[in-house]
């Protein structure tokens, strides 16, 4: 009867573990993975009035504003290997009555130039701002340039200007980074 | 009246999910059924557990996601799946492990004319549960690009980790025909402990009409913790270090705590019999080796704004982006702490009603060693249990019908159909067989995916085995 028993708990015992597998998996998938985040930020912002474009204490025009900030974000090993495109947009909203040429240098350590982006802003008048955009995008083959940089220089130019000259140049920007992060 | 003497030998792989172990609950095969409800009826007269070796028991699990969903060889990209797993997933799902290890465990019934059953010992734990970040699962999944507008909020950010042991001493008395009671007394000698479980804010990226960028990423009403005990000693040193010191906070050497388990059995008449307990209701009270991470604040981003100033030639820039940290830092500081924190046990709640049935058990020539109480056992026990566990976001409950059934005094055998988070269709067995001094036990859940694991989102297996000397 014992005996029984113990054949009986046995068999049990022995069917669970033979029931019991991990069918139709696939582990090996793990090395698969992969992390594709879209991630939008905002970068820089400005607003220019038209009197920075001329020195009254001098009576002289002011024909090129510049200005320089560290994005070090940028720079290093470790955005390069998981950065694959960016995409800058730029959008400008002109209320001086003048054209601009507008360009942003993006400098490594040494002030080498790793990438360059230029635009020219379309003239309006404060009644009717115009707005110009554009897009930079940035692929893969160009994204180690970019990603040796660690800041930007920023100059507007203007063909020409005068004591008399109103209105502002507002910059809006911001930048798509699409990454890929494996293991 | 003979004298028992249960010795035991438990080894063997076990994996449950949760705390719960309602095929041991009430079920007088091992002593750890005492450890479930101290006011058990107790079956022996005395017994102790092999050191290291009375019980071994492992837990890991996922509620709302099996290895199948994510790994299944079917053909679909991984990433897809992955992907589809996040938005099944709610914020309040999770993931949890238990480890127990019982270094002693001893009883024996102090007899006279008021008998009591003192029991003992000391067990190591593991208790980990992280809730599923599903906010930040889709933020780094992602990104924020398609999410726009919407609030990620910190609040699904909640885990705990602890390890500790636990040395206990309890009595059980049967205070009357119909009622045997106990309690435990619990002191809590904490190895490490991690927490972060009551933060809060949001984190948004949104468009707004007149903002000064094109979008704003705000952080609103930030309030996160992260408490650590025991770590800030253990950098820098090397493995066995660590293992010295970790053994000498396991021997009361850390951070205590204090804590206590109740129960009762209540036997309405010789067949209906109620069952409830209570478990580690205590603390642990971490006061040194203690750092504390604190980050709070509110701060709005958008962008560098760049004033063209007029730099003399040579001149030095402006150091927008440096001072953007700094604001950043300003207005959300996080502050490194030394504090003692007082941590909570996960408490636990079983209760159960059993019905006795069919003709009773045993050989009227053998010893009845369960005999304590006046109950004369039967072969058959149906009954329903009820299990709750308080975690960080509230208490999981869990309901169990069982039939329990004796074939003589050898074997013993108990199925459970539970429901939980984890499923509900949750379908258990346990065996238990004395061949002589030896006894064999193996307790399996969730059987109806045992033909496939992958698929279950909780697997459970205990297997026992006990070596029993009946001392005359």
């Amino acid at each position: 009867m014992l005996v029984k028993k113990a054949k009986l708990f046995i068999s049990l015992f022995s069917l669970m573990f033979f029931l019991s597998c991990f069918e139709g998996t696939d582990f090996e998938q793990a090395n698969d993975v992969l992390l594709t985040p879209e991630i939008e930020l905002d970068l820089i912002y400005f607003n220019i009035e038209a009197s920075q474009f001329y020195n009254p204490s001098t009576s002289t025009e002011i024909l090129v504003l510049k200005d320089t900030t560290d994005l070090d974000f940028l720079g290093g090993r470790d955005i390069n290997n998981i950065l694959k495109k960016a995409d800058f947009l730029f959008q400008f909203t002109n209320s001086i009555p003048r054209e601009f040429d507008v360009s942003f240098d993006f400098l490594n350590t040494q002030n080498q130039s790793k990438y360059f982006i230029q635009s020219n802003i379309v003239s309006g008048n404060q009644t009717n701002p115009v707005v110009t955009t554009f897009l930079e995008e940035i692929d893969e083959q160009e994204i180690t340039d970019l990603t040796s940089a660690n800041k930007v220089v920023i100059s507007v130019a203007i063909a020409s200007s005068s004591q008399n000259l109103t209105g502002v140049l507002n910059l809006q920007s911001k930048t798509t980074y699409y990454l890929e992060i494996d293991q | 009246m003979k004298k028992f003497f249960f010795f035991y030998i438990f080894f063997g792989v076990s994996v449950v999910v949760s705390q719960n172990k309602q095929l041991l609950y009430n079920w007088d095969v091992t002593p750890q059924a005492l450890m479930l409800n101290p006011g058990s009826v107790v079956a022996s007269q005395y017994h102790i557990g092999v050191p290291f070796l009375s019980q071994i028991h492992l837990n890991a699990g996922s509620s709302g996601v099996s290895a199948f969903d994510v790994f299944a060889d079917d053909g679909v990209d991984i990433n897809t799946k992955i992907r589809n797993t996040i938005f099944k997933l709610s914020a309040r799902d999770f993931f949890t492990a238990t480890q127990q290890l019982d270094v002693l465990n001893f009883g024996w019934l102090s007899k006279g004319f008021d008998p009591i059953y003192f029991s003992g010992g000391i067990y190591q734990e593991l208790d980990f549960i992280a809730y599923f970040p599903k906010d930040f699962a889709i933020l780094a999944w992602e990104g924020n690009r398609d999410y726009i507008g919407k609030p990620f909020d910190f609040s699904d950010l909640s885990a705990r980790a602890d390890l500790l042991t636990v040395y206990h001493f309890g009595a059980n008395k049967q205070l009357s025909s119909k009622l045997t009671a106990g309690v435990r007394i619990k002191l809590y000698s904490s190895m490490v402990g991690l927490e972060s479980t009551s933060n809060k804010g949001a984190f948004t990226t949104s468009q707004r009409e007149g903002s000064n960028n094109v979008y704003e990423h705000t952080v609103v009403d930030l309030d996160l913790e992260v408490r650590t005990s025991g770590f800030l000693s253990l950098d820098g040193l090397d493995q066995s270090q660590v293992s010295r010191i970790l053994l000498g906070r396991a021997l009361l050497g850390g951070n205590l705590g204090l804590g206590f388990d109740a129960g009762m059995t209540y036997q309405f008449d010789s067949q209906l019999s109620l069952t409830a307990s209570v478990l580690d209701i205590g603390a642990i009270f971490h006061s040194s080796d203690t750092e504390v991470y604190r980050a709070s604040g509110d701060y709005t981003l958008d962008g560098l704004q760049l004033i063209f100033p007029e730099l003399a030639l040579g001149g030095s820039t402006i150091p927008y982006y440096d001072n953007l940290e700094d604001e950043i830092e300003r207005e959300i500081p996080v502050d490194t702490l030394n504090i003692g924190y007082t941590q909570l046990r996960p408490t636990k709640i079983n209760a159960a009603l059993h019905y006795d049935f069919g003709p009773r058990v045993g050989d009227k020539d053998s010893c009845d060693c369960r005999s304590r109480a006046t109950k004369e056992e039967r072969v058959s026990q149906a009954g329903v249990q009820y299990y709750t566990i308080f975690r960080p976001r509230g208490p999981q409950l869990a309901g169990t019908l069982y039939y329990r059934r004796k074939f003589g005094n050898s074997l013993s055998v108990k199925t459970t159909y539970t429901v939980d988070r984890y499923s509900a269709k949750n379908i258990g067995a346990a065996m238990s067989l004395n061949l002589g001094n030896v006894n064999f036990f193996v307790a399996a859940d969730n059987l109806l995916d045992l033909s496939n694991i992958a698929k279950a989102n909780s697997v459970s297996l205990q297997l026992g085995f006990n070596f029993i000397v009946d001392q005359q």
